[in-house]
């Protein structure tokens, strides 16, 4: 380009700053927006892609319903393309404090889905845990302090007491969502990680996996996908072994356990039973040996008589002796008094004789005495003494003869003496022996009865003892007997156990294996979705952008070009080319679409992620979006609104080119006036006012604004009212959920194992309840709806009665009325017969948990805002399937505050046969928070609508203004007043927004159907119906911009230099 | 006092630093009815003058009366009721409004004065009876022109204006034209000013108003203005 050219060109920028900004504008709005939000859901999941590499993140995650091994792991670790296998807990307890009771779960810390750390260090020994912060928040508890584990059955956990360590961030748990819990309230409040040693178990709860050159591939991606795929196709083959393994394992086991119960129980009853046998037989014996002692005592008792009898005739004879002889007694007395007698006379004869002697001998004794005291005197002579000694040896010789014969009478005295003596002492010696026998008798006869008094009292204690003895006996009888009794009951209570237990072990199911990706969590899945939505978002807005860009910088450009035809006529006179001069105008588009569209790249790729982040940050927990110059998008966008903004400049320049220099240098025929089809209406014509007619006149005669004046306000209101409809359509789901459709409030599962009379009595337990309106007995099952070349996951729900529309609200999609089930037909719910593509009467597969395949016919779609239902007659299920038996209660109740629901839900819980609850309020409150951010959706949308109506606005307004500048200053010189010159164009714009905000009400009503269409997720079913307020707001806020654009326009106008009208046409 | 007087009215334009006189105390006076040929060279402050006249544009000292008002006293309101009432403007290039049948142009003028004329009769007066309901586009350069007049006339005003008026229209188109003024002047008593580079058409008027370097250099009558038939150039 020649230097004067290029010179010229920059000259025009600076000039015409205001158009040249306004195109820019328009690429910078385009470009940004297209490129910002096309950038964002790349961005979105290489964020995820990263922090899940970062954090080895699980590709595939393996589930069984009855645990997982350490065989499992081996084998798992077999299989080709798997990078390493992680055997993992996780426990759900309760978790105490002052005023609740939280359901926590507890997971186990290892390299995969490593947690980041937040505040406080990891755990370094298995009494150490991490918890979330929110936990702390909630709980009042700090780093350090202990959380109390409370003891349960079968529990993994070996601590009793953890010390909080750290808070932390879960990668399994990006989104608030926590997992659902048998335990509480149903749902999982908080995750606490304990190290994996905190554990004891041989049972994994789960196993993951991460897998070879899947880090390698963006998550989510096609590659990813295969990669992930195919390990995934492996490990279904492995699974089938798996299973029957773990099957026979955990059967074996039970079988073992079983038989070593039997074995204790067959032991138990011999030991028993030789018991039983002992102590018969002692009984026996005892029977036995107290027959005998009976029978000696008897004997002994015969013989002690006898013997008794004969000792008494014995005593008898004696005595009977004793008397005889005490009765010749006297005679003997008598006989041996004679004797005596006699004998006495004997002795007196003898004494008397004796005396005579006595008298001799003292007579002898006393002349001897004189002769010895004759011989002691002195005087005496010899002779005399001679004869004295003569006479005295005479004397002497006397009395010794005399003393002779006095020994031999006393001798015979004596003798005499004794035979006196001799018969005294026998009859006394005969006395005595009588009476010695008699008392030999007596005592005899006292020994005796002693002695029988004895064996009497003995053969009585003995009798006592085989009394006692019997009795024990007896006593030893009943006993045994009760002991029979127990022992046989007791028996009878094993052996029925041992059945229960055999047929519990019939009963244990085959493990399933769940072999579940990334996609099975929740955080993961609902992020990828909304980055989908993000994506489906991102294809949508900026078409609206581009098409009005193009718009603006063809009625920039082409006013441009007329302004300089004189000069282009020119330039064309002086030789320079066809390119040359279209060079100008492609180099100003260039510049202002490059300039523009470059800020908008940077801004777009900085600002659209960080605010859709912004947004979706309160829903997730992740580390902040990384963040990318996202070539791809970039040079789409500028290029799209490249060809857009220099394919109009090139497109107005060429068609001026086209003629000939002295057509371009003579001023163009003013766009000649026209007769609008009104004004052959004279009725309506008649009745305007002159402004009026202009200002309908001049509405028709520039088309082209009149279209992108329309345009613009429609595209602006449109992308309100969608920025509004899809705020209502998100926050309906709810209520119509769980307001229009369910009719009840709480959902109670049952434990498997219930039987009827519990079930019936706690039905009745519950419809005795204060509040309880209604209570539904159903079956719900998963199930899966398949038409030939899509399936769809959907619950199956069977009522007990035909009373389910008591609560659930069976109306048709359509036309709102309500339905009942019908004989052999299932009613479907909407979203699933769309995705189906099935209508009321066609028939589907329905195939249920354990793939069992029917073709069944469809009575009816019914309206339904969450997830999949079929609605299914029990006789039919009975019928195709399986027998009914109830697992579901659903209850309505007037409890009217959440506080007597929850103490309500607790006490209901607390039941055996209860298994889970779920509150419609508590599910409505947590994804209401979630959704509270879709407000940052319609500022996005408010926000951008604005700038773009602005844009579009200001920028019309200006080439309006400058277009009929002279127009503009002739009526200001005629004397127009500021505000008839302002209303003279205004009201164009007033009927011309108008109009647009008609048509963008309608096209914000596609246009949010649209989004709905692509943005909506595949469980839920989006209310296409917009709130007449959210109408309301967007025409308002239409009007606020129209009018902001209008009082800048006024300004303008009133600046316009009435010389301009003067000067001559350029 | 005339019916127009310019009082040493001076007219500065700043340019950046540069300040330019456009006019240089000027003074001159113009009586009802006459009609005043203002001619002079460009850049000599003719346009300035006629803005000034016509209230579009203010003067940077001296003082403008017309008919006893000083209009160079007046706010931007007031200027505009001026214009709106008393002021009647013929461009160089009609300034027809291209989207308005040539009626339409008239009564735009028309219905914003209270006591305007009736279109159909001035366009009559204009001899363009027939062509009313045509648009500007469909009208040559002097029916143009005429309807311009017709429009500036409609309004009733003390002062018909008319800038370089047959500038853009060939000979005999223009002096048709100035004949329509002339006779506008004459038969309605109306105070004409044209401006002009063409000396030629001085004749024809009352009082002749030479400019040169912003200043109204010489001011002739003509005690006999000729008709502009006789006038030829």
């Amino acid at each position: 380009m020649k230097k004067a050219l290029l010179k010229d060109s920059l000259k025009e920028i600076r000039n015409t700053y205001k158009r040249f900004i306004s195109i820019l504008l328009m690429a910078f709005l385009g470009v940004g927006f297209f490129a910002g939000i096309r950038a964002t859901a790349p961005d979105m999941v290489d964020t995820i892609d990263k922090y899940f590499d970062e954090k080895n993140v699980y590709d595939i995650k393996l589930l069984s319903t009855l645990g997982l091994t350490k065989e499992d792991i081996t084998a798992l670790k077999q299989i080709d393309g798997i990078e390493e296998v992680y055997g993992e807990y996780s426990e759900d307890i309760l978790l105490n404090f002052e005023e609740e009771e939280l359901v926590t779960k507890v997971l186990s810390l290892d390299e995969v889905n490593q947690v980041s750390l937040v505040e406080g260090r990891m755990p370094q020994n298995s009494k150490e845990c991490l918890v979330e912060k929110s936990f702390c928040t909630q709980t009042g508890k700090t780093l350090g302090d202990t959380l109390t584990i409370e003891e349960t059955q079968n529990s993994m956990i070996k601590e009793k007491e953890v010390t909080i360590v750290g808070t932390m961030n879960s990668p399994l748990y990006t989104s608030r969502e926590r997992d659902t819990s048998k335990l509480g309230s149903g749902r999982v409040s908080y995750n606490i990680y304990l190290p994996k040693e905190s554990f004891d178990s041989d049972v994994y709860t789960e196993i993951y996996l991460t897998l070879e050159k899947a880090k390698e591939y963006q998550t989510d991606s096609a590659e990813y996908k295969e990669v992930v795929e195919q390990v995934k196709e492996k490990l279904e083959g492995l699974k089938e072994e798996r299973q029957e393994a773990r099957y026979q394992e955990i059967k074996t086991e039970a079988e073992e356990e079983l038989n070593k119960v039997k074995t204790e129980l067959e032991e138990e009853k011999q030991k028993a039973q030789k018991e039983i046998q002992e102590k018969e037989n002692e009984i026996t014996q005892g029977e036995k040996s107290l027959q005998k002692a009976q029978n000696t005592l008897n004997t002994n008792q015969k013989q002690a008589k006898e013997q008794f009898t004969l000792a008494q005739t014995q005593i008898q004879e004696a005595k009977n002796e004793i008397q005889s002889q005490e009765k010749d007694l006297p005679n003997l007395e008598n006989k041996a008094q004679q004797e005596i007698t006699k004998l006495n006379q004997q002795k007196q004869e003898l004494q008397s004789k004796n005396t005579l002697l006595n008298q001799n001998i003292k007579s002898i004794e006393a002349k001897c005495e004189e002769i010895k005291k004759a011989l002691q005197n002195t005087t005496l002579t010899v002779e005399q003494k001679v004869a004295l000694e003569t006479q005295k040896t005479q004397l002497e010789g006397t009395l010794l003869t005399l003393q002779q014969q006095g020994n031999e009478i006393v001798s015979g005295i004596t003798t005499i003496e004794n035979a006196i003596l001799k018969i005294q002492t026998e009859l006394q010696t005969g006395k005595e022996t009588i009476e010695q026998a008699k008392k030999q008798v007596q005592s005899q006869e006292q020994e005796f009865q002693k002695t029988k008094q004895t064996t009497n009292s003995q053969l009585q204690k003995a009798q006592e003892q085989i009394n006692r003895s019997k009795s024990q006996l007896e006593e030893g009888k009943t006993a045994l007997a009760s002991a029979k009794k127990e022992y046989e009951e007791q028996m009878e209570q094993a052996e029925k156990e041992i059945k229960e237990a055999e047929e519990e072990i019939q009963k244990i199911e085959k493990p399933t294996w769940y072999i579940l990706d990334r996609n099975a969590n929740t955080g993961y899945n609902s992020f990828i979705q909304d980055t989908q939505s993000v994506e489906n978002l991102g294809k949508v807005f900026p078409i609206v952008f581009f098409v009005i860009a193009t718009l603006i910088s063809l009625t920039s450009m082409t006013r441009m070009v007329e302004e300089q035809r004189v000069q282009i006529g020119t330039m064309k006179a002086l030789g320079y080319n066809k390119v040359q001069i279209a060079g100008k105008y492609l180099l100003y588009a260039s510049l202002a679409c490059i300039i523009g569209g470059s800020i908008g790249m940077l801004v777009g790729f900085i600002l659209l992620p960080k605010i859709i982040w912004m947004m979706y940050s309160m829903m997730y927990v992740m580390p902040d979006i990384s963040i990318h110059f996202n070539w791809h998008y970039a040079m789409l966008g500028l290029g799209l609104a490249s060809i857009c903004i220099i394919g109009a400049t090139l497109y107005t320049a060429l068609s001026a080119l086209n003629q000939t220099p002295s057509e371009l240098m003579r001023p163009k025929a003013p766009k000649p006036g026209k007769r609008v089809l009104l004004e052959k209406i004279p009725f309506i014509w008649k009745h305007l006012s002159f402004t009026r007619k202009v200002t309908v006149r001049n509405i028709f005669r520039y088309k082209k604004r009149f279209l992108m004046t329309i345009i613009g306000i429609a595209g602006c209101t449109a992308l309100i009212l969608a920025g509004f409809g899809i705020k209502d359509a998100i926050s309906a789901i709810l209520p119509n959920q769980y307001e229009k459709v369910y009719q009840y409030q709480m959902q109670i599962s049952l434990k498997s194992d219930i039987t009827n009379t519990e079930l019936e009595n706690l039905i009745t337990t519950l419809q005795e309840k204060q509040g309880i309106k209604k209570v539904v007995q159903t079956q719900m099952t998963s199930g899966t709806l398949m038409n030939q070349n899509k399936e769809e996951d959907v619950q199956i729900i069977i009522p007990q009665e035909e009373n389910l529309q008591e609560v659930i609200h069976l109306a048709d999609s359509k036309t709102k009325e309500t339905v009942n089930l019908q004989d052999n037909k299932i009613a479907i719910t909407e979203k699933v017969a769309e995705l189906l593509n099935v209508q009321k009467g066609d028939t589907i597969i329905l195939k249920d948990a354990d793939e069992k395949q029917h073709e069944v016919q469809i009575s009816d779609v019914v309206e339904n805002y969450i997830y999949h239902y079929v609605y299914m007659p029990k006789e039919l299920y009975e019928a195709l399937y399986e027998p009914y038996s109830t697992n579901v209660l659903l209850v309505e109740h007037t409890l009217n505050n959440t506080q007597a629901e929850d103490a309500f839900a607790k006490e209901l819980l607390e039941k055996e046969e209860v298994s889970a609850i779920s509150l419609n309020s508590s599910i409505q409150n947590m994804m209401n928070d979630m959704m509270s951010s879709l407000n940052y959706v319609v500022i996005v949308l408010i926000v951008s609508a604005g700038l773009l109506a602005f844009v579009v606005l200001y920028n019309l307004s200006n080439v309006n203004i400058s277009e009929r500048i002279r127009e503009l200053a002739t009526i200001k010189v005629l004397g127009f007043y500021d505000k008839e010159v302002y209303q003279y164009i205004t009201r164009e714009t007033v009927i011309l927004t108008a109009i647009g905000i008609v048509l963008g009400l309608i096209g914000g009503y596609f246009l949010n159907y649209f989004i709905m269409g692509t943005c909506e997720i595949n469980v839920l079913r989006f209310s296409r119906q917009i709130r007449p307020l959210s109408y309301l707001y967007a025409v308002m806020i239409t009007i606020i911009f129209t009018t902001i654009v209008n009082i800048v326009t006024y300004f303008s106008l009133k600046k316009i230099d009435m010389i301009e009208s003067l000067k001559s046409i350029e | 006092m005339a019916y127009i007087e310019f009082q040493k009215v001076k007219k500065e334009y700043q340019m950046g630093e540069v300040t330019i006189k456009a006019l240089d105390n000027t003074s001159f006076e113009i009586e009802k009815g006459e009609l005043v040929v203002i001619v002079g060279p460009s850049g000599a402050g003719k346009t300035t003058c006629l803005n000034i006249l016509g209230g579009m544009d203010s003067v940077t000292s001296g003082k403008v009366f017309v008919d006893g008002k000083e209009v160079s006293k007046l706010k931007n309101k007031e200027l505009i009721k001026y214009r709106r009432e008393d002021i009647g403007f013929v461009f160089q290039f009609y300034n027809l409004v291209q989207n308005l049948t040539a009626i339409e142009n008239v009564e735009l003028a028309s219905q914003i004065c209270k006591d305007s004329l009736n279109p159909e009769t001035m366009m009559k007066k204009v001899g363009l009876k027939d062509r009313m309901k045509n648009f500007p586009s469909q009208l040559s350069g002097g029916e143009q022109q005429r309807v311009a007049i017709a429009r500036a006339i409609a309004k009733n005003p003390k002062l018909l204006l008319c800038d370089e008026p047959t500038g853009a229209l060939d000979y005999k188109t223009g002096k048709q034209i100035l004949k329509l003024l002339q006779e506008t002047c004459r038969k309605e008593n109306m105070t004409v000013i044209i401006i002009t580079h063409n000396t030629a058409i001085a004749p024809m008027a009352d009082k002749v108003i030479h400019f040169k370097n912003g200043k109204a250099q010489e001011i002739t009558i003509n005690e006999h203005p000729i008709s502009i038939d006789e006038i030829e150039w």
